[in-house]
């Protein structure tokens, strides 16, 4: 782990120091605003993961100018920090690009900013539906829970499941899956029993699962954010014996991210997940991905889709720059990528023009134990999954 | 009933772990008057101590256990000696908030420069997998155990406060230093030894509540508004009140969260601000045990 | 075994405390010099830092912020970690105003002051008959359930999404609110100023110097005819004031809200800027903020991985060798320069 640290510390110095000696030809910044440390510090050690990856793969320049990344630190969701910090990138180090965000209030709180500014913002993760619509400037590499969650409550539905429970962490994306989760399954002619909030900061489980059981639903649809959260709860349904009572866990992948896998453990074997990215995604984009990654930082266990969201968002950023020339005109940028079609790590995927959203195979995965690891073997999949939250209001 | 039922033991197993972690707390806080913020780091510490140990040297979960608390106090000992014993007493309140804040964010940052933000688990002997069954009610075996050593833990700090020469010395040395001194009682060893005793409990608590209390580096900040809970509803530095406490906060936990699931963190906190209405001082203000 | 931390009033950390002795004391009082000072200086900062604007704004409002906690806990000795419920309350109330009814700054500013001091009013009234760990869990527990509230109320908070779409018109109708944030910053700095002249009038009045003697001596005060209580409660909603202010202020200048703005972590950095700084002088307050969010600004610049424990270090670092907060250091740094000698001089311990 140390090593990893520093090497991502001599790499980000070597960067800063190739960029000041390449002085004539034209810096281009891209300002990183994620949690790179705190509770979510997860989520900017593998935005970084996977920036560094792309920039080993592709070089650190575009034409003539040298591509150089930012990061500022934004320990939780605080979208008036967000602001002042994206203030500073665009004003002081005068970024042409803004990336990264973890959560929803922090993307939407530099709305405004980037419209004034007329630059783009690449959103790596943070997934609530609604993002995309405060700024015409925002492009998306990340997923939705719309997107995640509809094909899953149509197979739900198909496997023959009538009576189906949702359990999700009280906050806007927890939100979005159980309407997105109801309005499908309930369409599909199932029937949601119940709709368990959960608090964010909920640390035992085993009240709602105990809920769960009572409610008589046959499946349960849960979502928690990447995490802590995600230990206790995949224990707590392991542990209140609901799987013998026959009831079928679904959910989307965050809940089996791949660095959480070995500490969730045997509690998680078998669990259905749907998801955009799992490591044991076989193809050769993803197989060079993951190479890539065991030699920047030794191993590529911790590569999962915040990475590879990282990866994909670069990899937009590079397309702007190299079809507008680095012309700081934000929305020709964003035009350029619009129905931008390439071969991610994570499968085929497509630039929305409308919503500027990617579009990509949503596959149904199994936690499996291969050679000893555990891992999200995709054993189904939906192409071409667009996201069905896109202007649907609340 | 039967759902009363289960409330009551998910109830009563969860309290027992807010237990475990707390005690310690209410430990340095009753008898050293010091507010310790950063005994969530110490548990934190206990837990990647017994983690590492098990995950890299293949210890089981007990040698685990015994070298994450010798090991937790031992590396905690000379922050007595180096900060702690500069802001005993009173008068230093608001500096013992902010040095143990401080020394939290050290612990914090360190463990995730060394071990990652990923989570990190201490594997679980064959013996404590699977579940118990409590009449028409299955808990963890894991929570049973805790469950059973939360009751000796408690029973060994009553004996150890209200029996042994040492807790005798202690409640002397606590309730007037001064003539403790002037009587021969050496305070500075009792005070050392006294926060041991709570480094230990915290790292105790550490391995023990990881099955719940998942670990990672912001354990140390996560957490401790919940351990406060238990201290204040408990009395500073009540053993037993620590008990009562941890328990009736498990309960309402999840009786909340089971009857009104969307509302749960309503009840928590309504229901804390009526306890501390009803006994503003605590459970058990004032005893040691 | 009787003797718990509950048991006795919490105390600042020191002696040096602003309020009799200092009247007392030969040497001349210049704490007037506070508030100017931080305008000279803020205004200073406006042409030094031209790109710091974002930045130094959001430290405006939250030393306005701190200044509201030191109201309480440095003039009343209340120790609370919920001074985040009335700063979020006012921010919330600012915001919600902002987006369904008006949009001039200043209105936007009394609402949220009188949303902060309605709600510190309310609550306060509940809860300040506590002391020490029971009060700092009651003020936690205020804290979460008022938490609780803005995420469930969606439809007007926007949850933890946040609220956006708090669109402020131009200052006085001439000065837009622009990207750079010269407008914010230089309203947020006025606003401050004006704060710190208030809250310096309020601890000097007889009000205020009544709830220093409740501090003091509670017994007294009550033997005096006066009731402890009451002058608590009111300081507290006096406070929660001049948090609801610094609440809409933030919002106005960021033209967001966030469910962090009533955190326990946004309440417990309050006390920890407050104690850095130094308590019961205001000009502490500030000073304390500065020192805070500046440090975490260029420790996190540095090295975005691992500030926190050099942030930490600092921490400790001034507990260790500036007793009494940065404040008390200065304090002591000038009466050695200027030689005065007097019996109360701030630093020593009682």
């Amino acid at each position: 782990m140390t090593t990893t640290l520093r090497k991502a510390l001599l790499g980000a110095v070597f960067a800063t120091a190739l960029g000041a000696g390449a002085a004539d030809a034209a810096t281009i910044k891209v300002g990183v605003i994620a949690p790179f440390s705190g509770p979510f510090a997860m989520f900017g050690q593998t935005f970084k993961e996977g920036i560094a990856v792309y920039q080993a793969v592709h070089g650190k320049t575009v034409g003539a100018d040298t591509v150089e990344f930012v990061f500022k630190d934004l320990d939780q969701a605080n979208p008036a920090q967000s602001k002042a910090l994206a203030q500073e990138l665009i004003v002081k180090e005068k970024v042409s690009f803004l990336a990264g965000f973890a959560f929803t209030p922090d993307a939407m709180a530099v709305a405004p900013l980037i419209d004034e500014a007329n630059i783009p913002a690449v959103i790596f993760n943070a997934a609530t539906s609604a993002i995309t619509e405060k700024s015409p400037r925002f492009v998306r590499s990340s997923f939705t829970l719309w997107q995640n969650t509809v094909p899953l409550a149509n197979h739900v539905a198909k496997l023959g499941v009538k009576k189906a429970i949702t359990a999700v962490s009280d906050y806007g994306p927890g939100i979005d899956g159980e309407a997105a989760f109801k309005a499908t399954f309930e369409k599909a002619g199932g029937a949601v029993v119940d709709t368990i909030r959960m608090p964010l900061k909920s640390t035992d489980f085993a009240p709602f699962m105990q809920r769960i059981k009572d409610s008589g639903a046959e499946a349960v649809y849960a979502f928690l954010p990447a995490g802590p959260t995600t230990l206790a709860f995949a224990k707590a349904f392991a542990d209140n014996g609901l799987k013998e009572k026959g009831i079928q866990f679904f959910g989307p992948g965050d809940i089996t991210q791949e660095p959480d896998l070995p500490a969730l453990g045997d509690a998680v074997l078998g669990m259905t997940t749907s998801f955009h990215y799992s490591q044991a995604h076989e193809s050769a984009a993803n197989k060079s991905f993951l190479a890539k990654y065991k030699e920047l930082f030794g191993s590529s266990d911790n590569a999962t889709f915040t990475s590879v969201g990282a990866y994909d968002g670069v990899h937009l950023i590079y397309t702007m720059l190299a079809k507008t020339g680095g012309k700081s005109d934000g929305l020709k940028a964003v035009e350029a990528v619009k129905g931008l079609s390439w071969e991610s790590p994570r499968g085929p995927v497509t630039i929305d023009p409308d919503s500027r959203h990617i579009r990509q195979t949503i596959y149904l995965r199994t936690v499996e134990r291969v050679n000893g690891k555990l891992q999200n073997t995709e054993k189904d999949a939906f192409p071409a999954q667009p996201d069905f939250g896109y202007k649907l209001g609340k | 009933m039967e759902t009363l039922f289960g409330i009551a033991v998910d109830g009563v197993a969860y309290g027992m772990i807010l237990f475990i972690i707390s005690v310690g707390l209410s430990v340095t806080l009753g008898l050293m008057r010091v507010v310790n913020l950063a005994h969530g780091a110490f548990a934190m510490v206990g837990g990647y101590v017994a983690s590492y140990a098990a995950q890299s040297f293949g210890l089981p979960y007990a040698g685990a256990l015994v070298v994450a608390v010798l090991l937790t106090v031992l590396a905690t000992l000379p922050l007595e000696s180096l900060l702690y014993r500069r802001i005993y007493g009173h008068a230093n309140e608001l500096s013992q908030v902010l040095l143990t804040i401080g020394l939290t964010f050290v612990i914090v940052a360190s463990v995730n420069y060394l071990f990652g933000p990923s989570l990190k688990r201490i594997p679980l002997p064959e013996l404590l997998q699977g579940t118990v069954a409590l009449g028409p009610k299955s808990i963890p075996t894991h929570r049973a155990f805790v469950i059973v050593a939360g009751a000796v833990t408690l029973l060994g700090l009553w004996w150890l406060l209200e029996r042994t020469d040492f807790g005798i010395r202690l409640r002397a040395a606590v309730d007037d230093p001064a003539m403790a001194a002037a009587l021969g009682i050496r305070t500075e060893r009792l005070y050392m030894a006294t926060f041991a005793l709570g480094t230990g409990l915290a790292a105790l608590g550490g391995v023990l509540g990881a099955e719940l209390l998942p670990l990672e580096p912001y354990y140390a900040i996560r957490y401790i508004v919940l351990f406060l809970a238990v201290v204040a509803v408990g009395g500073a530095g009540s053993v037993f009140g620590s008990a009562a406490a941890a328990l009736a906060l498990g309960i309402t936990d999840t009786a909340g969260k089971y009857l009104i699931p969307n509302f749960g963190e309503f009840f928590f906190y309504a229901a804390l601000i009526l306890i501390l209405f009803r006994w503003p001082q605590g459970f058990f203000k004032g005893k040691t045990a | 075994m009787s003797a718990t931390m509950t048991d006795a009033p919490p105390t600042a950390p020191t002696a040096t405390d602003p309020s009799a002795p200092r009247l007392a004391s030969p040497r001349r009082d210049l704490s007037w010099t506070a508030a100017p000072l931080v305008g000279l200086l803020g205004l200073a900062g406006f042409w030094v830092f031209p790109d710091d604007l974002g930045l130094m704004t959001r430290i405006a409002a939250a030393a306005l912020y701190v200044l509201s906690l030191d109201l309480v806990l440095g003039y009343c000795g209340i120790a609370t970690l919920g001074q985040a419920a009335m700063f979020g309350t006012g921010a919330y109330a600012a915001g919600i105003a902002a987006v369904h009814l008006v949009n001039d700054p200043l209105i936007l500013l009394a609402i949220g002051g009188v949303a902060g001091g309605a709600i510190a009013l309310a609550t306060g009234a509940l809860i300040l008959h506590a002391r020490g760990l029971t009060l700092l869990m009651l003020t936690i527990a205020v804290t979460q359930i008022v938490q609780e509230v803005a995420n469930k109320a969606r439809d007007w908070t926007g949850g933890s999404d946040g609220l956006s779409g708090i669109d402020p018109a131009p200052v006085f109708g001439l000065f837009r609110f622009d990207m750079v944030g010269r407008t914010s910053y230089l309203f947020a700095l006025a606003v401050l100023v004006v704060g710190m002249l208030v809250a310096r009038r309020i601890v000097r009045s007889p009000f205020g110097l009544a709830c220093r003697g409740v501090k003091e001596d509670p017994v007294r005060v009550a033997a005096l005819g006066g009731s402890p209580r009451a002058y608590l409660v009111t300081m507290y909603a006096v406070a929660g004031m001049f948090a609801g202010v610094a609440g809409a202020l933030t919002a106005v200048s960021s033209g967001i809200v966030g469910l962090d703005s009533v955190s326990f972590s946004w309440s417990a950095e309050a006390l920890v800027m407050l104690v850095l700084g130094g308590t019961g002088r205001l000009y502490g307050a500030v000073i304390g903020t500065v020192a805070f969010m500046a440090a975490h600004h260029i420790l996190a610049a540095t090295d975005p991985f691992h500030w926190m424990a050099f942030i930490g270090l600092f921490l400790m670092g001034v507990v260790l060798f500036l007793p009494g907060g940065i404040a008390a250091g200065l304090e002591r740094l000038r009466d050695r320069l200027t030689g005065t000698r007097n019996g109360s001089a701030p630093g020593g311990r009682a």
